[in-house]
């Protein structure tokens, strides 16, 4: 049954996805360059692996930025060891507060988990640049200013939020990002058509994923501490209403059956945390005392979300139009074929 | 080459897809075979960080289908949902639960309740118990729907911890259901094996529009899980109150995660070493490009059978008759 074009191609993705796992970059370009190439081919507007990359890159720039700035007080192409930014596109910069200074972090723990999360989003970066070669969207403009303060406005009902201002901030700041990752990448994995892309975008997912779970964990440990600027309950009631802000943009319209949280919101697509849970476990009612460290559904598994959900999370538009959204973090819009 | 490329991608995708809706056992056949038989890459002298791929001369594969790999992933969740009820409240998974024919879990004869004295700790333990057994009863209704056999739980041995402890050099006799710190190292062994599983699995599924999207979600809970536990194992450790039983939680998790890496890197090279666990590293990534390690379903049972090395291991450790369903042996 195997033709020789099957052997042939077998032969190409294996020996590709062999090179992605001992980490050349070049394999992975000319996969990518394969998709590009593709579509030209088709003569159609039908989105390639190379698009959704290139999402994922808009998303990673962002990302990156916020986590170095938090941590160094610099862009990343300001780094001692510079990450690149140029590429397809119109290529943009970072707003930031004026006098802008890295985060006076006084919890040790909390500096290094940005820190080694800064390092791991920058890597995001500099693969997926690497993996497009050519085709890699520049970085597109950036807010960090208006944009914290009109989701904190929508979802907190506070006039201004500055992420940099305290580790309590920071970790707030770092919790609107972090879940909104893990959806994505889960939402656009099914949709890749190479092996090999599909392979690194779960890796990243489980990254994104870790990095959400560090900070759901580590927002509970400090709302633990009762601190005098956030008592109990205070960082864990902001992380709800984030969530439910969150769902509220990306679900203009609820899908039937709606959502149910694995905390068991129903007609949510996302879920802060809430100690107040109890869970039934292989007993006949809940009686056990639980959280939502997840965010998932009730089936324990992390909701995906579409592209345009996505666009809508990050520019504000609620339904995203088809294409040219723009604004909250991205106020000239995304660069590349999904925006 | 570029173009030819394309060709063959564009003739080989619809062809799948034919071949996907004719009946996926073929296509999936065709996808282990490529990755059991591929020739070693030979072409681009790439900068590496890991030993090339070694080929094996593998078995003849099997046909596996979706469904055996979402017996694989169960095989799994039956171990972790017993591991964290036990633990939860000194009982496993209901008969309903772990499915007619069952195999017995074997525990330590001390008992299995952990005595939390963090009720932090025990609101996580909870809510992984509850997730894990979402993720078993999942697998099961997805495995019904589709017409396939569902496997029951088969044997699973907790007691093994201990033997797992002597492997890793962990000092004196490990068992996890002694207090809430080793409670925390005994969860450290199987979530960073779920990430690796699935992560390594999902590629291989071929009906991607029913199985993929939930495979990746199940990752990603398991990514959550072993995010929450390798920050708090690494938090208590680094603080100056830090008690020695924190301490040795620390030190116990990265005896185990050296003793995983060692019995990946003998069964097929894909992963040097896991990430040392410190309050600066907690993520457990590649260090060059920031993604998550992958495992094969063959280094997935060398690590749940205990490290015995070579081709066609099928039982021990964990899972003392083996696991249930089709994907049972190692092939390196």
């Amino acid at each position: 049954m195997a033709t020789l074009e099957t052997q042939q191609l077998d032969d190409i993705i294996v020996k590709s996805r062999r090179k992605m796992l001992s980490l050349s970059t070049s394999a992975l370009a000319g996969l990518v360059l394969a998709g590009v190439t593709k579509k030209a081919d088709a003569q159609a507007a039908i989105l390639m692996d190379s698009d959704y990359l290139n999402f994922a890159l808009n998303l990673e720039y962002l990302e990156a930025n916020f986590y170095n700035l938090a941590v160094f007080g610099v862009t990343i192409d300001k780094l001692p060891t510079p990450i690149g930014i140029t590429g397809t596109g119109t290529q943009g910069t970072v707003t930031t507060k004026a006098n802008f200074a890295a985060v006076p972090f006084s919890l040790p723990t909390i500096k290094a988990y940005a820190m080694e999360t800064a390092g791991e989003e920058g890597k995001h970066v500099s693969f997926l640049r690497s993996a497009l070669g050519s085709a890699a969207v520049a970085q597109p403009a950036i807010d960090l200013v208006n944009s914290f303060n009109t989701l904190a406005m929508g979802a907190l009902g506070v006039a201004a939020f500055d992420p940099f201002a305290s580790d309590a901030n920071f970790l707030i700041g770092a919790y609107i990002f972090e879940d909104v990752g893990v959806t994505a990448y889960h939402g656009a994995a099914g949709a890749l058509t190479i092996t090999a892309n599909l392979e690194a975008a779960g890796g990243i997912l489980a990254v994104e994923a870790y990095h959400a779970g560090l900070v759901r964990t580590s927002i509970n440990i400090v709302d633990g501490m009762n601190l005098p600027a956030a008592p109990t309950g205070t960082l864990t009631g902001y992380t709800q209403k984030i969530s439910a802000f969150r769902s509220k943009l990306a679900n203009v319209t609820l899908p039937s059956p709606p959502p149910v949280t694995n905390g068991g919101i129903s007609g949510q697509d996302d879920q802060g945390i809430d100690n107040t849970q109890m869970v039934t476990l292989n007993g006949t009612a809940a009686t056990y005392p639980s959280t939502t460290i997840l965010d998932a559904d009730n089936n324990s598994i992390c909701f995906a979300r579409t592209p345009a959900q996505i666009l809508s999370i990050v520019t504000g538009n609620s339904p995203a139009l088809a294409s040219g959204n723009k604004g909250v973090f991205f106020p000239a819009g995304l660069n590349g074929n999904v925006n | 080459m570029e173009k030819k490329l394309n060709d063959l991608i564009d003739k080989a995708l619809s062809r799948r897809k034919f071949m996907a809706g004719a009946g996926t056992a073929a296509a999936a056949a065709l996808i282990v075979g490529c990755n059991n038989s591929s020739p070693a890459p030979t072409t681009t002298p790439a900068p590496t960080t890991t030993p090339a791929p070694t080929t094996t001369p593998a078995p003849t594969p099997a046909a596996i289908t979706d469904a055996d790999i979402l017996t694989f992933a169960l095989n799994l969740e039956y171990l972790e949902a017993e591991y964290y009820l036990y633990a939860a409240t000194g009982s496993g998974l209901s008969a309903t639960d772990a499915g007619s024919g069952a195999g017995t879990t074997i525990v330590p004869t001390t008992g299995t309740m952990v005595t939390f004295a963090d009720k932090y700790l025990q609101q996580y333990a909870n809510e992984i118990a509850q997730d894990e057994l979402n993720h078993v009863r999942f697998l099961r209704a997805a495995l019904a729907a589709a017409g396939a056999t569902v496997q029951p739980r088969p044997a699973i041995d907790l007691t093994f911890f201990a033997g797992l402890g002597t492997a890793a050099g962990i000092s004196g006799t490990f068992n996890p259901f002694t207090d809430e710190n080793a409670f925390l190292t005994g969860a450290f062994v199987f979530e960073d094996v779920g990430v690796t599983a699935y992560l390594g699995a999902a590629p291989l599924i071929t009906n991607k529009a029913s199985y993929l999207g939930p495979a990746a979600g199940i990752l990603g809970t398991e990514a959550y899980h072993a995010a929450e536990i390798r920050t708090i194992i690494a938090g208590n450790a680094s603080s100056s109150s830090a008690s020695a039983a924190q301490t040795a939680a620390l030190t116990n998790a990265n005896l185990i995660s050296a003793l995983r890496g060692q019995i990946s890197m003998a069964s097929g090279n894909l992963l040097a070493a896991e990430t040392t666990l410190s309050t600066t590293s907690v993520i457990a990534a590649d260090s060059t490009n920031a993604i998550a390690f992958a495992r094969t379903t063959d280094q997935v049972l060398h690590i749940v059978y205990g490290g015995t090395a070579g081709v066609g291991v099928s039982k021990g450790g964990f899972f003392p008759n083996g696991l249930n369903g089709k994907i049972t042996a190692t092939t390196t």
